[in-house]
């Protein structure tokens, strides 16, 4: 990957600098971004870069947000009262969409902001005041609390119990497959504060730190090795009962409205992504070309394919991102958005590990490491945040309205 | 989403006229010139032409409304027309007929009222004046009875298009040839538009049909379309018509480059040919005997769309041309920006 830091903004791009500007004129921001990125030199330690782990590159991208902060850029899309700049969840698109095109990584903790930022700053604006601040410098990171040992699918079957004492709620259960839980300052949880049989209804939703009494974290290596995800255990956590995220009772409208996001921005955000790790490819592929290398046969179609798939998911995922910045409710409609970026993620890395062949199975550098963990992590893609199946089962019931499925 | 020309309001009540003609197998261009189509498409040509081709999908129509897309962006490149044209179709994708030989292609009918063929064929360097032309297409014009006395109807997988092929035309009675220059990539690009649109309204039709059969069809005393495995194939057919038309919404963002948009054109054809693909895997398998019958109006959606893939370039032969340019390192444009 080249490095671009020669020339500096031109005289229309760099005179915009007024935050309120930047907040309401988005090709302004989209303007600056660009020359910022394209310019700024602390961030080429960030290009190209390798991990020999998972809880180190974490901990490096928080520092690149730490950087990204204090230029102001991943500060627009969030309220001024959360540590933000103002702007909407455009801002957030296009500050994703320009680091990938300039060769940068995300941020990996923008992952889960995108999940948990948004409910948190509508239903808690004062835990998002105490608290994004922090993770919009990469301090600090949080983890979601939704699967269950005997909950994954069936997310509304989940245990993990809050019993209410004074001021306070007390935590017992475990969560299981949290991202980023091995390194994340807080979680997110989704807890049982109804009867075990009050399903969806007997939900609440509840921010506590990950390093109160009581609470065990386990990380869960992937088949990569790398520890991607973790179970969380709770032994009688004790949690302001000011920490709750929404009303009691109402968790599951909050996990619906975190969806909105979790499904549209992430499909956003990964497309960018999946954009910067093809040009990879493509470039890693031409200098095994020219060294003798034979590609197998349909390369050149598949590689096409692949190609169009990430634009058809930019395009429908932009379309969605317009809309929640609008105000829009974005309904069953997102699981579109979620098929489309599982297929992308899958036919992506399965091309790479094709593409690299005998060196994607047999070799040992840095490069093609990190197209295994991805490849692993790829196929989480139709897994997490409600599986392939759960998603065309919402497009079956709520979007094509066909006759439910017998139970 | 803004839409500077056609209202909701107004695009319904067009959408409903056309489909009214349409369904009565009406003189469609005479139709038009009533709607006063000429202003819609000029006031808004992205939701017109997406409204018409659609429309003209779903009704399963056959007309020369294509060739009016396509000869629009030629028109500028060719001299005053001394009648009514029609337009010949390359055979293969968006490659002009070879100049040397017989001419061959398709017609999107039969040439009755035609005055003059328009033909793209392959620039000659001999006729490039500029090498830099060279590779590119040259327009031609051939008399309409010379290439009717060439024609035959397509009797193949799509019966009810009204298709006719062109062999053996005799390419030296065609007039003097114009370079194209990017008029001819101008009007792939927007043909490939309106037949995105097209299949995106036999996809629509083919797949209300599935669901409609398997939601009535009863078997071990339900509906069929309680069964996952059906539910899945449909939602993934919903899937698939859904990122065919926000990619088409994109692609005419493009359509006032100099070029006419090719690139996101391109991909949307690509899209396209895939979307009808996965659409009428599902509905043939979900609709079951029925979906293979002649009594059922599916084999007809089967048949027109794997047609309108066909041309200008099918799925299968998009995605490798743009793999091999993608290969030789032709820029990974990102298309879409917020």
């Amino acid at each position: 990957m080249t490095t671009t830091t020669a020339s500096g903004p031109t005289a229309t791009e760099a005179a915009v600098t007024d935050p309120a500007v930047l907040r309401d004129d988005l090709d302004a921001y989209a303007r600056g971004l660009r020359a910022w990125l394209a310019s700024e030199p602390a961030l080429d330690r960030w290009r190209g870069r390798h991990y020999p782990n998972t809880e180190e590159r974490i901990a490096d991208h928080g520092l690149l947000m730490g950087v990204l902060f204090r230029a102001g850029w991943n500060r627009y899309g969030w309220p001024e009262s959360a540590g933000g700049l103002g702007g909407d969840e455009r801002h957030r698109a296009v500050l994703y969409d320009g680091l990938a095109a300039a060769g940068l990584p995300i941020p990996a903790p923008h992952l889960m902001l995108e999940t948990l930022g948004p409910p948190v700053v509508h239903f808690a604006p004062e835990l998002a005041a105490a608290y994004l601040p922090a993770y919009l410098r990469g301090e600090q990171w949080w983890g979601q609390g939704f699967s269950e040992p005997e909950a994954g699918s069936d997310l509304a079957s989940l245990r993990c119990r809050a019993r209410r004492e004074g001021d306070t709620y007390v935590l017992s259960g475990s969560k299981l497959w949290t991202s980023h839980g091995a390194t994340s300052s807080r979680l997110v949880c989704l807890v049982r504060t109804g009867t075990p049989e009050s399903r969806h209804r007997g939900l609440s939703m509840i921010m506590l730190d990950a390093d109160a009494p009581g609470v065990t974290i386990r990380p869960i290596a992937l088949a990569s090795g790398e520890n991607e995800l973790a179970e969380v255990f709770f032994d009688d956590v004790v949690v302001p009962a000011s920490n709750l995220v929404g009303e009691e009772g109402k968790g599951w409208a909050v996990a619906m409205y975190l969806l909105q996001w979790e499904r549209a921005m992430y499909a956003w955000l990964s497309a960018a992504d999946a954009l910067r790790r093809l040009r990879d490819l493509r470039g890693q592929v031409a200098t095994r070309l020219a060294a003798g290398a034979r590609l197998p046969d349909g390369s050149a179609a598949r590689l096409g394919a692949v190609y169009e798939q990430i634009i058809a998911l930019r395009a429908r995922s932009a379309a969605t991102v317009r809309r929640l910045a609008a105000g829009d409710t974005v309904g069953p409609e997102a699981s579109v958005d979620k098929v489309l970026l599982a297929t992308v993620e899958i036919s992506l890395f399965d091309l790479a590990r094709d593409l690299l062949g005998t060196e994607f199975v047999l070799g040992a550098t840095d490069e093609v490491r990190a197209w295994r963990n991805e490849w692993w992590f790829s196929r989480s893609a139709t897994i997490l945040g409600g599986s392939a199946e759960v998603q065309r089962t919402i497009i079956a019931d709520h979007v094509l309205g066909l006759p439910k499925e017998a139970k | 989403m803004t839409t500077p020309g056609l209202d909701d309001a107004t695009a319904e009540l067009l959408a409903g006229s056309l489909r009214e003609v349409l369904a009565e197998g009406g003189d469609l261009a005479a139709a038009l010139a009533e709607l006063g189509w000429a202003e819609v498409l000029a006031d808004d040509p992205a939701r017109a032409t997406t409204l018409l081709f659609a429309e003209h999908g779903r009704a399963l129509a056959h007309s020369r409304v294509l060739d009016d897309v396509l000869l629009a962006e030629l028109a500028g490149a060719l001299p005053a027309a001394t009648g009514p044209r029609a337009l010949l179709y390359p055979l293969h994708s968006d490659q002009p007929a070879d100049p040397r030989g017989p001419l061959t292609g398709l017609l999107l009918g039969g040439l009755d009222g035609i005055t003059e063929v328009v033909v793209p064929t392959a620039l000659d360097a001999a006729d490039a004046g500029d090498p830099a032309d060279a590779g590119g297409a040259t327009l031609r014009i051939l008399p309409a009875e010379l290439v009717a006395a060439a024609t035959q109807p397509v009797r193949g997988f799509d019966t009810a298009a009204g298709w006719l092929t062109v062999s053996a035309a005799p390419a030296g009675a065609a007039g003097p040839a114009t370079p194209a220059g990017e008029a001819w990539t101008r009007a792939v690009a927007a043909g490939r538009r309106a037949l995105a649109a097209e299949i995106i309204g036999a996809c629509e039709a083919a797949l209300a049909i599935a669901v409609a059969h398997t939601s009535a069809r009863v078997q071990y005393g339900r509906s069929i379309a309680t069964f996952q495995a059906v539910r899945h194939r449909l939602a993934e057919a919903h899937v698939a018509v859904e990122s065919l038309r926000s990619e088409l919404t994109v692609a005419w963002g493009s359509a006032g480059q100099a070029d006419g948009g090719a690139w996101a054109a391109r991909l949307v054809k690509l899209r396209a040919g895939f979307a009808q693909a996965e659409v009428m895997r599902h509905a043939v398998q979900v609709c079951g005997a029925m979906g293979l019958s002649l009594e059922s109006e599916l084999h007809r959606f089967v048949a027109r769309t794997a047609a309108l893939d066909l041309l200008l370039g099918d799925y299968h032969t998009l995605a490798e041309q743009l793999g091999t340019e993608l290969l030789a390192g032709a820029e990974l444009e990102p298309v879409v920006a917020i």
